[in-house]
This record gives structure tokens, sequence and C-alpha cells, in this order.
């Protein structure tokens, strides 16, 4: 399980940010509570990345689970922030 | 990285071996995994009859899908034509999607999948035979029965997205409907089944050495497909199963006007729908990305990058189902965040297309048909992708929805992004289960002319739809500007469907399969395992994988594999076997005895087939004499399985021994029951999520539910259930004959609690007086059909006791038995909880 939530970190951060933003426009509409979902996001994505990078590279195996890992995280901050824009421009 | 499992990576130095191998070990394995005779093809489980079988029915459906485009083209050749009756119109655009969607592209990427997978992972086939024998059959007979019914004018007729309240009673009163929501239903159990294969064979079937990182690249694709499949398609199940119970029993859930609600139609059905588009794209990129390095001689650029994004793709996609929807009136904040995700998913579909280019750019191509088909590819889903970003914005979609902007876009993705790659990994593969290749003169013709008539056809269709072109209009009047459009239109799809038709005749010419030996094999010099020497128990040994390539990397792999030099060069026990390997990095584990042919899968298929049709027609008795022939069909099937070897440890090759038996969770039954519960929990999870909709939506209509008090004595007897499902595993294990019985007494506890938790709420709603009443009666039908599952399954299990073959201390049918019921407890108690939460 360790090594799948190495993989997929990032990825979950997304699909928790994604979803929670989701349920906050649906039942109680609020950029502020949107912009602290994203910091939420943000910091766990930032601890991952810390995680990733003390990661070891000493086979094949650990140094491809830690750029998958690296590159995951990297994604998740990218669309974390993209998907924060929103209520910034809708009405 | 430390082993996984306590195996000493050394020992697989110990190959290629180097002594001569016995005589007569070929011909055991080949009379263990004899071809069928006669009657037998019914019978019979190989993956690469099953997979051949299950390839050629769905492309049956794509040619029969095919012909329907075509009639509808024809009728929109030209203003006012009259070739199609405007019902008939109907039934035709709702087969030709439904069929398109349902009985070829997932069917088409998943047979594809049982056919190549054993061979790519060097297994001797997917740790489920009969289960893929099931998914087969119950495909090909449940999809021919829904596709005749557009012989008697009683096919589907509201679109493939059946939305009510057109497909309700009121507005569909024939069974026109039922045909769809009951045929279709059926197919996605199939469909799951074959996911539940797929995801336990590629992550516990592949040979040893082939961890994550060497896996070929469309076993990570169908892995991410399979998961998607297990996430995505409880959803469309559990629609069905709504609109279904909706229409014969008069449960208002998509009713409006008695506290239902359409739109939860839309949530249930794009929650499945838009992922389905990923999960249509996702293996034929990964087809791509197995046939581009071999056409450019190259190794495929940002392997690391192509699996991360097919794994983002799969999560991303499930965040753009509401997009579907911006025309529903969704709030703008939502509707903004659905049109962010909706962007952001081309990120991952980019990286990929850009990791195939830059593969064709470092490499030395060759124009030979797989390579022209994987360009044409890239060219025409760009173009669709790019689309789909135009109506991922809001307003742009407002003005485009419904038009044939819609109909240009989807085609461009589904058919750049599935049918182009399925042709180039046609071509590409057929070498594999073929004594001919295609001809590639006749192969550039094909890919001239759909590649042309493609474009032709579709590219007019953004015009139309831009000047105002509604979908599904069954005719149009002149002088719109719409006519030389369609005209063009209509020549295009005959052009296309001309390339289809020369490689008819190209296959006619050409394909002559032999699935046991002699095919033309490693024509365009691949260097997956899939190109090995097989026959029909795969490979003669089970090599050790050392990179991504090993035939390019290892050039005597071929003979070491072949002269049987490692791993399970004959067959250890005299039965069929293979090896289970761990999941991150494919150590040996135990060795997995398989099931043989058997005419069980068959016949359960049929009747399961004959109980989901007799519901249509209405024929319920014959129904109930198909569903109880059916069961009993699945546990014979069943009877043969789950026996213990005499030999307790055998030699796989080079002097390593592991066990013959193994239980618990690291076995492969128990990760396939595991994944059955994640589909029983999302089905039940969106049951949830429409009794919270329809309250957040049509308040007015909602009573106070019953009080929170008078759940805690079911809850805890739910929580007894769990204790008792759990305690019988550990009594089993400390030797207590006896221990059968708590998983059997907790199993039949479950309906009782549901019994009382039924009277509670009788006393507020019933399931017609609105949709609350409705929402919780259906958490109970599905609570029910839990409960009734664990009986049989506890049943089953006593049976078992009683014949004799459940004496070890550890049984692999008595933990799965176990863990189903546990579920059921779980189950019955968080929805007994929910549903009085809500409202409350």
């Amino acid at each position: 399980m360790r090594t799948w939530a190495i993989l997929l970190g990032g990825l979950l951060v997304w699909t928790v940010h994604f979803f929670g933003l989701y349920a906050v426009a649906e039942i109680a509409p609020s950029r502020i509570a949107t912009v602290l979902l994203t910091l939420a996001c943000l910091a766990a994505d930032g601890w991952l990345l810390a995680l990733a990078l003390r990661l070891g590279r000493a086979d094949a195996f650990a140094a491809w689970r830690r750029s998958v890992a690296l590159g995951g995280v990297a994604l998740s901050l990218v669309a974390v922030c993209w998907q924060a824009l929103p209520p910034w421009f809708s009405g | 990285m430390r082993s996984e499992t306590g195996f000493d990576p050394a020992l697989l130095d110990r190959f290629p071996t180097q002594d001569e191998r016995p005589e007569g070990e070929e011909e055991q394995l080949k009379r263990i995994w004899c071809a069928p005779r006669g009657w037998e093809y019914l019978t019979v489980v190989n993956n690469n009859y099953v997979g051949i079988y299950y390839l050629g029915t769905a492309f049956l459906f794509f040619l029969l899908a095919g012909m329907l485009g075509l009639l509808m083209r024809v009728q929109l050749a030209a203003p006012l034509m009259d070739v199609l009756p405007q019902a008939t119109y109907n039934q035709v655009f709702t087969m030709h999607g439904t069929v398109m969607m349902f009985l070829f592209a997932v069917p088409m990427v998943e047979a594809a999948g049982v056919l190549l997978l054993p061979q790519m992972l060097a297994a001797r086939d997917l740790p489920f035979p009969r289960l893929s024998a099931y998914a087969f059959w119950a495909y090909a007979v449940g999809g021919l029965a829904f596709f005749g019914s557009l012989f008697i004018g009683l096919a589907p007729d509201g679109g493939w997205f059946m939305y009510p309240p057109l497909t309700s009673k009121a507005y569909s009163p024939g069974i026109n409907t039922d045909f769809w929501l009951l045929g279709i239903g059926f197919i996605e159990i199939s469909a799951i089944a074959g996911a539940i294969e797929i995801i336990v064979g590629v992550l516990r079937h592949r040979a040893p050495g082939m961890s994550l990182d060497k896996m070929p690249i469309f076993a990570w694709a169908m892995l991410v497909f399979a998961v998607m499949i297990v996430i995505a398609f409880p959803s469309v199940i559990l629609a069905t199963l709504l609109l279904e119970i909706e229409r014969a029993f008069n449960w208002p859930f998509f009713d409006a006007t008695r506290g239902g609600d359409p739109v939860l139609w839309q949530h249930l059905f794009w929650f499945f729908g838009h992922p389905e588009v990923y999960i249509i794209f996702l293996p034929a990129a990964g087809m791509m990305s197995m046939i581009i390095p071999t056409v450019a001689r190259a190794e495929l650029v940002g392997y690391r990058l192509i699996v991360l994004a097919m794994v983002a793709t799969g999560f991303i996609s499930f965040g753009v189902w509401a997009h579907h929807m911006f025309a529903t009136g969704l709030p703008p904040m939502t509707a903004g965040f659905f049109s962010a995700a909706s962007m952001a998913v081309s990120l991952p579909a980019g990286i990929q297309v850009f990791s195939w280019i830059a593969t064709f750019a470092v490499g030395k191509p060759r124009f030979n048909t797989p390579g022209l088909f994987a360009m044409g590819s890239v060219v025409i889903f760009v173009t669709g992708g790019l689309t789909g970003v135009m109506v991922a914005l809001v307003p742009f979609d407002w003005q485009a929805h419904d038009t044939y902007f819609i109909v240009a876009h989807l085609h461009y993705v589904l058919i750049g992004g599935m049918v182009f790659p399925l042709f180039a990994a046609m071509y590409y593969w057929i070498p594999m289960v073929s004594r001919r290749a295609l001809s590639e003169r006749w192969g550039k013709w094909v890919f001239g002319l759909m590649f042309g008539g493609m474009n032709v056809a579709f590219m007019p269709m953004h015009l139309s739809g831009l000047m105002g072109m509604p979908r599904r209009v069954y005719t149009y009047l002149p002088g719109s500007g719409w006519d030389m459009l369609n005209l063009i239109s209509t020549l295009g799809a005959f052009m296309l469907a001309a390339g289809v038709l020369l490689f008819l005749v190209d296959m006619a010419r050409n394909f002559r399969l032999a699935p046991d030996d002699g095919e033309a094999g490693n024509v365009f010099g691949a260097g997956t395992l899939e190109w090995l020497p097989t026959a029909l128990y795969s490979t003669r040994s089970i090599p050790v994988v050392k990179s991504r390539e090993p035939l390019w990397d290892d050039p005597k792999i071929s003979d070491d594999v072949e002269q049987g030099r490692y791993f399970l060069p004959r067959s250890a026990t005299g039965r069929r076997e293979t090896i289970v390997t761990s999941p991150l990095l494919a150590e040996p584990q135990y060795l997995q005895i398989m099931p043989g042919p058997s005419v069980w899968p068959f016949a359960a298929a049929l009747f399961t087939a004959g109980f989901f049709l007799a519901l249509t027609v209405q024929a319920y008795l014959f129904a109930a004499v198909s569903g109880v022939l059916g069961v009993l069909a699945v546990l014979r099937w069943l009877a043969d399985t789950d026996l213990p070897v005499p030999e307790k440890d055998v030699d796989i090759g080079a002097g390593i021994r592991v066990p013959t038996y193994a239980t618990g969770p690291q076995t492969h039954g128990w990760w396939a029951m595991i994944i059955l519960v994640i589909v029983m929990g999302m089905i039940f999870a969106m049951a949830l999520f429409g009794l919270a909709f329809l309250w957040g939506n049509q308040p007015s209509f909602w009573t106070p539910p019953p009080p929170m008090t008078c759940a805690l004595p079911i809850a805890t007897g739910y929580l007894a259930i769990i204790a008792a499902a759990w305690g019988t595993r550990v009594l089993h294990r400390v030797g207590k004959s006896w221990a059968v019985l708590p998983v059997l007494v907790a199993a039949a506890l479950a309906p009782v609690l549901l019994w009382v938790d039924i009277g509670d709420w009788m006393a507020v709603t019933t399931p017609q007086s609105g949709g609350q009443g409705a929402a919780v009666f259906g958490l109970f039908s599905l609570q029910g059909t839990v409960a009734g599952i664990g009986v049989l399954m506890a049943a089953y299990l006593c049976w078992r006791k009683l014949r004799g073959v459940i004496v070890d201390r550890a049984s692999n049918t008595l933990d799965l038995a176990c863990l189903f019921v546990a579920y059921t407890g779980a189950q019955g108690l968080v929805g007994t909880l929910f549903a009085r939460a809500i409202g409350a």
C-alpha cells in the first residue's frame, strides 16, 4: 500500500480538492471556503513533494517510483491551482 | 528496493538454465491445454479462443452499428428524404450510439486485453478463465438479443443516454426503453466481470521480474481502464435499475412532480458516461504506445510520463461528468469547476500525444499500415481534443449544445482516439494469431479511404452545427443552408465504409486463425513478450523479465523460452497452472491451479440472458426459472474450483519451490472479492448520493424519517454480522469444525434486520409516495440483493463443508464468503443510519 500511496498521492490530493470544491459549490457556495480548501490541498501537495524528494533512487524501480510520485505531485500542484480559479471569474 | 515477499532476487540469476529438459514436457503441456473439438468450442475458456470470440463479436457489432450510421446518413443526404420514417430513425440513432458505445467500444478493448495480456505478461492465462468465458457469452447472447429488438420494431428510441422524462412510462409506454435498461444493465455486468479479470491478471500474473516499471504500457492502460470500469460502471447500473423500477413499479425517482428529479439521472448517467470516453481511449492509447516504438524503431519517449498521464487521466476524468449538463442550469460556481476540470484533462492527454510525436521524431519511422493508422489517429484525435476544449467553455457549450458540432466533436474523439488505433492494432497484432499478415498494399488503401472518408464525413458537421442544425432530427427543410454540407457528410460516410469493406475483404483473403501454432510471427520486429513463440499454453516457459523490451535486449530469449529454460517448463501438478507473482516487483509467490473447459459458464450466461430478456418482455415465470437455473449453473461451475491438490509445494524451475495453495489477502481470489465489494460499494454509494441529491433539490416533498434511536438495535445487529463473519475466519483457522455456523447465522440475520428496518419506514412513507420513499426503498432493494447473495454464499459454504472439501485450516471459499457477509453487514449499517440522517 505504501508504494501505491506514493505513486498516487498527488492525484488523490487533486481528487479531494475537486470533490471538496464541488461540495462547497453545491451546499454552501463561498469563495473563502474554496480558498481554505485550496490552501490545505497545496500544503498537502507540498508535504508530499518533500516526502517524494527524500525517496531513494537506489535501483531502477525505486528511481521510477520516485519520478512518477514527483510527476504526480507536480501535476496536482498545477491542477489544484487551476481548479481554484473559477470562483473568481463566475458570478 | 527490498524484496516485497522475502523472495531472494538472486534466485532469478539461475535463469536461463543450461541443462537439457527431459523429453515429453512439451507434449504434456499440449495435452493439458489441448484445442477444443466440435461442441467443445462452447466450453472453451483459454484466452486464445475467448479473446478471438470476443474480438469477432465486438467487430460484428461495429459493422452493424456502422450500417445504422450509413442509413442515417442516407436519410440526411438531402432535405425531406423519406428513407426512414421518423419513429424508425429514432430507433436507428439510439441503437447506433448504444451499440457503438456499449457493444463495440468497451467490449472490443476488453477483448484485446483478454487476448493480448496473458501473452504480454507471459502468463498461461488470465486468473479466472471461466469468468472470462461467462463475460463473453453473457455479452454475446445479451448483445445479439438486444440488437434483434430492432428487427421487431421494439428497439429503444430515447437516445443513447435515455434521459427521463422522455423515457418515463408516461412518454415511452412501450417496452422499447425496457430493452435498453435491462439489456445494457446486463451487459455492463459482463464488462465488470472482465474488469475484475484484467485488474487481478495485470497485478498478479506478470512474469517474474516484470516490476511495475517494466510493465508494457498496454498493461498499464488496461489496468487504469479496468479500475475506471469498477468505479464508473456501477453508476449506470444503478441508474438503469432505478429507471426500470420507476417504470415497472411506479417509484418516482426521476419524476419532478412527485419529489424525484430527472437531473439525478443525468448525474448518474454522466458519472459513468464521461469516464466512459477515457475508458475507451486509454486502452487504445496503450496500443498506440506499443505500436509506435516498433514502427519508429525507437524506445518509447517518456514511458514514466505516459504512465503518469494515464493514471492522471483516470483520476481527472471523474471530475468532468457535469460538462454534459451545462445546459441544465448548474450553479455558476459548479459549472466553473467542471469547466476547469474539463480543460485540465487535456494536459495528460497532451503528454501522451507529445510522447508519440517525440518517438516518431527520434526514431526512423516506417510508413507501414499500422504506422499510418497511428499517425492518422494522432491527427484526428488532436482535432477532436481541440474542439473538446472549445465545448469545455460554458458559454460556447450553451451555443453548440445538442447541435451537429457536438456530433463532429465526439466522432473525432472516438474515431481518432479508438477506431484508428484499433485498426492500427489489428494490422499490427494479426500476425500474432494468424498464419498470414494482412496485405500492406491493401492496408494503405484501407487507411486512405478511412482517413479521407472520416474527415469528409465529420469535418462539415462542425459547420452544419455552428449553422444551427440540431442533433437527432430525422430530416430538415430545404434552404436552411445545410443541404450541401449534409450531402458531403454522406459521401464521406460511404468513403469511410468503403475502407472498412476493403479491410473485410483483406481479412477474408489473409486472416487464417492459428491459435495453436504456425502464426506469421513478429513481422514488425517488436520487442515485447507477446511476440515470443506461443501455443495454447502460451509460452513454453515463463521468462525472467529484465527490461521493457526483452526481445530487443536479449536476442536469445525466444530460443531459451522455447527450450524450456525459464519458469514452469512443464506442468508441475499435471493440471493447468500459472505462477502468481507479487503486485509491485513480480516475485513468484505461489502456483495457481487453473480451471479447465466447462459448459457451465456458457449455461450460466445463457440463463442470465434469459432472465433479463424475460423480464423485458414481462414473462415473469420464465424469468424466475431462468434466474434459478442461472444461479445453479454458477454454483456448479464453482464446485470444480478451489480444490487443493496433493502436492503442497512444487518446483517451478531451477529448484525454486512455491506452494500450490494460498489463502488470505495475498491471493488472487481475495483480490477479486475486494474488487467486487468495491463495485457493490460504488453502487450503494451512488444510491446514497441519489437520496441526498433528492433531499437537496426537492426538500418540500420530504417527511421526517423514523428516529435515529429506533435504528440502534438494527445497527447493533449489523455490527454483530461483521463480527461473526470475521470470527468465523478466526475459528476456522484454529481448527473448529463448526466454524461455518456463525457466518451462516450472520447471513440469515441480515434479511431479518432489513425487514425490521422496512417496517419502521413503512410507518412514515411508501416507495410510491414520492422521491424520498423511492430512494429509501431503493436502498433497501440494494441491501436485500446483497443480503440474498450473502445467504446464498453462506449456504454454498455449508454445502462444501458437508461435501468434505473444506478440511484444511485455510480455505479460500470460506475466506471469501466471510468477506462478503461482512460487507453485507457494513452496507446495512451505513444504509440504515444514512437514510435516517438525511432530512432528520
